[in-house]
C-alpha cells in the first residue's frame, strides 16, 4: 500500500516535506499491519489508517520540522571581524593538516627558495654594500700604479718613486696617504718558531682609518725611520694566545725575524688590517730611490691608500698621481723587471669597497640573480599547485558562497590560507638560513673578501619574513581571484569534466600551462648559466699545466734570513733532498725557490744582446732550482738538457730557458746562445729549453722565464720549495716529509704541505663554486619544472577524461592518446625552451667574465640545454600519457 | 476556558513528559511511542495519535530529544529517536515537579496517583 501518495493528498496544500511524510507514511503502515493482525479486514484496517490520517491533516500548521543544523560558516557580522580572522586561520591550519604532502611540498619549496634567497641576499649586502668598518669609508681610495705598456706579470702596487713623489709635497686631492706591506715573518722566542702574518704600515695609516688601539698607542711619525728601535702593535688574538692576556703587555718584547721588537699596542679585536690573518703591525719605512752617500738605486714596492679630500674624485687623484709620479725619479732597469716596460708611469685610484670586492661583484649579482629567479619558479609551481587544487575546491568555495559567505571572505580565506603557508615556509626557511650562514664561510673559497662581514642580522630576517609573506600572496593572488570571482551556480551543477576539446580552455588551465611555460624558461636559463659555469671549469680543470700534477707533494719551506745565511741554504735542501730520495715510495726528489700555485714572483731584467745583434732590455721571471727538477716535476725537456750534478759552482755557469723566453727574445733559438753573467761571472751558457708552464692560474698566457741552478746561484731568498714525486699516494708522506725537513733545519718553518693537485684545485675554488652553486640552482629549477610539468599534464589528462574516453570510443590507438597528451607537453615545454634559449642568449653576457675557454653563446651547451629540457618534459609527459592511453572509455563516457 | 486551558497544558507537559521517560533507556520509532503511551496509560491518557508528531518535532526542536534514519537489514529506514543530556535534564525537572505536584494532591485530596 502506497500510504505516501494518500499521505500527501489528505495534506494537499499544506504538505509537510518530504522526510516527514516518510516518517507519517510508516506510521499508518505500522497501523496498518497492527489491524490486519488484530484480524481486521482489509476495509477496516484501511479505514483505521484513514481515520488517523484524518486527524494528523486537522492542524497542518503543526506539522514541520526546523533545519537542525545551522550553516557551515556563519557569515561574519562586522563587528566579529577579528574573531572571523582567527576562523580563517584555524580553517587554513586545518585544510593543511588534511593534506600534509601538498603542504610539506609547498613549505619546503618555499623555504628552500627564501633561505637561498636570503643568504645570497645577505651576501651580496655584507660584501658588496656593507660600509667598511673604517671612518670616512666612502673616501677611502686604492692607489696602484703602473707602466704605459707594461706587461701586467706584477701583481698592481706602488712604488715609492711615485709614492714619496706625491706624498711630498703635500697632495691636493688627497688629505692622507699611506702605505703597507704584508709579510710572512717568523716569530721565535715564543715556543716553536711559527709564522706570522705581519703587515709593516706607515705612522698616519691607523688614524686615517680612524681606529685606535685598544691598549697602548699607535706608531708616531719618525718612528719608522732606520735607526729607530723597532715597535709592534699586536692583535688582540695573538695577545691573547702568546701572552694569555697579561695586563703589562706593553714594552715586552717579541722576536720577529730575529729583529727583537717593543710591544707598543695591542689593537682591538675589530680590526682587520689588511686582512684577518694579520696578527702584528710594524712602522713601515719608504726608503728613497737615491739617497745621498749610498750609490745605487733602491726600488721598493708595496700598497698604497689615500683619502680624497671631500669633493674630489678618484679621476682626479689619479690624474695627480699621474703626474706627480711622472716628476719622481725614473727605475731604470727595475722597472723593466717590475712593469715589463720603462714606459711613462699611470697611477689609478680605485674606491676601497670596489677595490676588495671588484672581483666577485659580477658573481655575486650574477648568483643573487639566479637565486631570485629560482624563487620565482618556486613560487610559480606553488601557485600552479594552488590552482590546480582551486579547481578541486570549486565546489568548496561554491557551496560557501551558496551558503551566504560573503565574497570578501572566500578572497580573505584564500589569503590566508596562502599566507599561512607562505609564513611556515619562511620560518623553516628562516632555520635553513640560519644553518646555511653557519656552514657559508667553510664553504666559500678562503681568499673570498669580507668574510667576517657576512652576518645573518635583523635585517636579513626581515628580509626573509618579507620574502614568505610576499611569496604567500603572490601564489594566493590567482586562486584567491578565482575563489571569488566563482559564479555559484555552474560550479555546483557541472561535474569535475572538460567538455570534449577543451584541453586548454578554461583560464585556470590557460593559467597553468602559460605558468608551466614560464617555469620551464627559468630552468632554462639557468641551465644555460650552470652548464656554462660547469664546461668552463671542466675545461680549466683540463687546461694543459706543463707538467705532471699528480703524485706530487710539496713542501714551502721557509729558511729566514735571521738564522740562514744565502749559503747556508742549499746543504740544509741538499740533504733534505739526498734522505728523501731514500725513502720507499718516493720516484723522485727536486726543490726550487719557487713552484707554479704557490706565491711569490722573482722577476729580473737585464740587457740581452740578441741575434740579429741588437740589445734589448728584457723581462723574465727567475729562479733557482735543483738538478733534476724538471724530471720530478715533468716538465718536459724541449731541447738540450737539464741541470745534473756535474753543473757545480765551479763549473761552466750554466741556464735553462723555456720555450716563451725562447720565442720572444731569441726567434726560437735559444740553446747554445749565452746570457750575461749578473755580477762579474762568465756569460751564462743556455744548455736547455723547456716547455712553458703555468704560473699561479691555469689561465696564464706563457711568460718568459729562465732557470738557474741553485749551486750556481746564492739562494737569496728565504722561501724555498722540495717536490717529492712519488709512486702511491702523496699524502701519506706528508708526516714523514715534516720530520726530514725538522731534522735537516731545526730553525726552519714549515709553512705547508701540500699535494700539487690540491694547490692546482684550490686556485680553482671560486670557479668551481660559482659552477656548483648555478648548477645546484639549475638543477632545483628543473626539478621544479618537472613536477609542475608532470602535475599539470596528469591534471589535465583526469579533466580530459571524457574527451579521451570519446576518442578512444571513436577508436582512437593508444598511441594517439599517447600524442594527445605528448602533443601538449611538447607546446608547452617547446614554448617554454624556446623563450627561455632566446633570454638566456641575451642574459648569458652576463656571466662572460666568469668564463673560460668558452663564449657565453656556446651553441653545444644552448642545444645541451633545449635537449635535457625536451628530455625531462617526455619524462614528466610519460606517466599521464600512459593514465592516458589507459582510458576505459565506458567507464569515464558512463560516470 | 481556563479549565480548557490548564487541561491543555497539563495535558501537553504530561505528553511531552511521558515521551522523555519513555526515550529514557533506549531509542524508539514514532509508532512504537504512539503504541507505548496508549498501552501503559490504558487510556488514561487521551493522547490523540495526531498530536504525537507534532510533539516530537517540537521536542527535536527544542533539542531534548533528537531523531535520526536508522537503516537495518531487511527493514525500511526509520526515524528513531532518542534523548538528548538536555531532554534528561529537563526529565529529572519535571520529574520532581510531578512528584512534587501528586504529593500536594495527595495531602489535599488524598487522591493516590497510579
Amino acid at each position: 500500500m502506497h500510504w505516501h501518495a494518500r499521505i500527501r493528498v489528505a495534506f494537499g496544500p499544506m504538505t509537510p516535506d518530504a522526510d516527514i511524510i516518510e516518517e507519517l507514511a510508516q506510521h499508518a503502515g505500522a497501523t496498518y499491519a497492527a489491524r490486519r493482525a488484530d484480524g481486521a479486514s482489509e476495509a477496516e484496517a484501511i479505514a483505521r489508517v484513514d481515520e488517523q490520517i484524518a486527524e494528523w491533516t486537522t492542524d497542518p500548521s503543526v506539522f514541520h520540522r526546523r533545519p537542525r543544523r545551522p550553516a557551515a560558516v556563519v557569515p561574519p557580522g562586522p563587528a566579529s571581524r577579528a574573531i572571523g580572522l582567527v576562523q580563517d586561520v584555524k580553517y587554513a591550519a586545518r585544510l593543511l593538516r588534511r593534506q600534509p604532502a601538498y603542504a610539506a611540498v609547498v613549505i619546503v619549496t618555499m623555504a628552500l627558495g627564501i633561505a637561498a634567497t636570503t643568504v645570497l641576499g645577505s651576501v651580496a649586502y655584507g660584501v658588496l654594500l656593507k660600509p667598511l668598518p673604517w671612518a670616512d669609508a666612502p673616501r677611502l681610495v686604492r692607489l696602484y700604479e703602473t707602466r704605459q705598456g707594461a706587461t701586467g706579470r706584477f701583481q698592481p702596487m706602488m712604488t715609492n718613486a711615485s709614492y714619496l713623489a706625491w706624498r711630498q709635497p703635500a697632495p691636493t686631492t688627497l688629505d692622507a696617504i699611506g702605505a703597507w706591506s704584508g709579510r710572512n715573518a717568523t716569530v721565535t722566542g715564543l715556543g716553536e718558531p711559527r709564522q706570522l702574518k705581519v703587515a709593516g704600515v706607515t705612522p698616519g695609516l691607523f688614524e686615517m682609518l680612524g681606529t685606535a688601539p685598544a691598549i697602548g698607542r699607535t706608531f708616531a711619525t719618525g718612528e719608522e725611520d732606520p735607526g729607530q728601535p723597532s715597535a709592534v702593535i699586536i692583535s688582540r688574538g695573538f695577545w691573547q694566545e702568546q701572552f694569555g692576556g697579561r695586563a703589562d703587555i706593553l714594552g715586552q718584547r717579541v722576536r720577529l725575524d730575529g729583529t727583537s721588537c717593543t710591544i707598543v699596542g695591542v689593537m682591538p679585536s675589530s680590526f682587520a688590517f689588511p686582512d684577518r690573518e694579520t696578527r702584528a703591525w710594524q712602522p713601515l719605512y719608504i726608503r728613497p730611490v737615491t739617497q745621498s752617500g749610498k750609490p745605487g738605486t733602491y726600488i721598493s714596492m708595496f700598497q698604497a691608500v689615500g683619502r680624497l679630500r671631500e669633493g674630489v674624485t678618484p679621476a682626479q687623484a689619479a690624474a695627480e698621481g699621474t703626474a706627480r709620479g711622472r716628476s719622481g725619479p725614473t727605475l731604470g732597469p727595475v722597472g723593466v723587471a717590475v712593469f715589463g716596460s720603462n714606459g711613462p708611469v699611470e697611477v689609478s685610484a680605485l674606491p676601497m669597497l670596489e677595490a676588495l670586492t671588484g672581483k666577485v661583484r659580477d658573481a655575486i649579482l650574477i648568483m643573487l640573480g639566479a637565486v631570485i629567479l629560482l624563487l620565482v619558479t618556486a613560487t610559480a609551481n606553488v601557485a600552479s599547485l594552488q590552482l590546480a587544487r582551486a579547481t578541486t575546491r570549486r565546489r568548496e568555495y561554491a557551496i560557501r558562497a551558496a551558503l551566504g559567505a560573503a565574497r570578501g571572505r572566500l578572497f580573505r580565506q584564500s589569503l590566508i590560507e596562502n599566507a599561512v603557508l607562505g609564513l611556515l615556509g619562511g620560518l623553516v626557511a628562516l632555520v635553513l638560513a640560519t644553518w646555511m650562514h653557519r656552514v657559508l664561510p667553510s664553504v666559500l673559497p678562503a681568499n673570498f673578501p669580507r668574510l667576517d662581514d657576512l652576518s645573518f642580522d635583523l635585517r636579513m630576517q626581515a628580509l626573509a619574513v618579507l620574502l614568505s609573506v610576499g611569496a604567500g600572496l603572490a601564489f594566493g593572488l590567482l586562486p584567491a581571484l578565482n575563489a571569488t570571482r566563482r559564479n555559484v551556480v555552474p560550479a555546483l551543477v557541472e561535474d569535475s569534466l572538460a567538455p570534449v576539446g577543451g584541453s586548454l580552455r578554461s583560464p585556470l588551465a590557460r593559467a597553468r600551462a602559460l605558468i608551466m611555460a614560464g617555469q620551464v624558461a627559468i630552468a632554462c636559463v639557468l641551465l644555460v648559466g650552470g652548464l656554462l659555469l660547469l664546461r668552463s671549469f671542466t675545461g680549466l680543470m683540463n687546461a694543459p699545466l706543463g707538467y705532471q700534477p699528480a703524485n706530487l707533494l710539496t713542501a714551502r719551506i721557509i729558511l729566514p734570513d735571521s738564522d740562514f745565511t744565502p749559503e747556508q741554504r742549499l746543504p740544509i735542501l741538499e740533504q733534505t733532498a739526498a734522505r728523501l730520495r731514500g725513502t720507499a715510495g718516493v720516484a723522485a726528489v727536486a726543490y726550487a725557490t719557487l713552484l707554479p700555485f704557490t706565491p711569490g714572483t722573482v722577476l729580473s731584467s737585464f740587457p740581452l744582446r740578441k741575434r740579429d745583434g741588437s740589445t734589448l732590455q728584457i723581462q723574465t721571471g727567475t729562479r733557482a732550482i735543483s738538478a733534476g727538477y724538471f724530471a720530478a716535476l715533468g716538465q718536459r725537456l724541449a731541447d738540450g738538457r737539464e741541470f745534473t750534478s756535474e753543473d757545480s759552482a765551479t763549473a761552466q755557469p750554466v741556464i735553462i730557458v723555456n720555450r716563451e723566453f725562447s720565442r720572444k727574445y731569441l726567434d726560437g733559438r735559444a740553446l747554445d746562445w749565452t746570457i750575461p753573467g749578473q755580477t762579474e761571472r762568465a756569460p751564462r751558457r743556455i744548455i736547455g729549453v723547456v716547455e712553458d708552464t703555468v704560473r699561479q692560474n691555469v689561465i696564464d698566457t706563457p711568460a718568459p722565464e729562465i732557470f738557474f741552478p741553485a749551486t750556481q746561484q746564492p739562494l737569496w731568498d728565504s722561501d724555498e720549495n722540495v717536490i717529492v714525486r712519488t709512486t702511491t699516494d702523496p699524502r701519506a708522506l706528508v708526516s714523514l716529509v715534516r720530520s726530514i725537513v725538522r731534522e735537516a733545519a731545526p730553525g726552519a718553518s714549515i709553512e705547508s704541505i701540500q699535494t700539487m693537485e690540491d694547490l692546482v684545485t684550490g686556485s680553482l675554488a671560486q670557479p668551481r663554486l660559482y659552477a656548483v652553486l648555478l648548477g645546484t640552482f639549475a638543477v632545483f629549477a628543473v626539478a621544479i619544472a618537472a613536477v609542475g610539468l608532470f602535475g599539470v599534464l596528469s591534471y589535465s589528462v583526469a579533466q580530459r577524461a571524457r574527451e579521451i574516453g570519446v576518442r578512444a570510443a571513436l577508436g582512437a590507438a593508444p598511441h594517439d592518446l599517447v600524442a594527445l597528451v605528448v602533443g601538449q607537453c611538447v607546446r608547452i615545454a617547446g614554448a617554454g625552451i624556446l623563450t627561455g634559449l632566446i633570454a638566456s642568449a641575451w642574459l648569458s653576457r652576463s656571466v662572460a667574465t666568469l668564463l673560460y675557454g668558452i663564449t657565453p653563446h656556446d651553441v653545444t651547451t644552448f642545444t645541451i640545454v633545449a635537449a635535457v629540457l625536451l628530455s625531462v618534459a617526455a619524462l614528466a609527459a610519460f606517466v599521464p600519457a600512459r593514465r592516458a592511453a589507459s582510458v576505459d572509455p565506458v567507464r569515464v563516457l558512463r560516470g | 476556558m481556563v479549565t480548557h486551558a490548564l487541561e491543555r497544558e497539563l495535558k501537553r507537559g504530561s505528553a511531552e513528559l511521558l515521551i522523555l521517560a519513555l526515550l529514557e533507556d533506549r531509542q524508539r520509532h514514532g509508532y512504537e511511542i504512539g503504541r507505548l503511551i496508549a498501552d501503559r496509560s490504558e487510556g488514561a491518557i487521551n493522547f490523540h495519535v495526531a498530536s504525537l508528531y507534532p510533539t516530537l518535532y517540537r521536542l527535536e526542536d527544542r533539542g531534548l530529544i533528537e531523531g535520526r534514519w536508522v537503516e537495518k537489514s531487511g527493514q525500511r529506514r526509520r526515524r528513531y529517536y532518542r534523548v538528548t543530556r538536555k531532554g534528561r535534564e529537563v526529565l529529572a525537572r519535571q520529574r520532581s515537579i510531578w512528584d512534587k505536584f501528586f504529593i500536594a494532591l495527595d495531602r489535599v485530596a488524598r487522591i493516590r496517583h497510579a
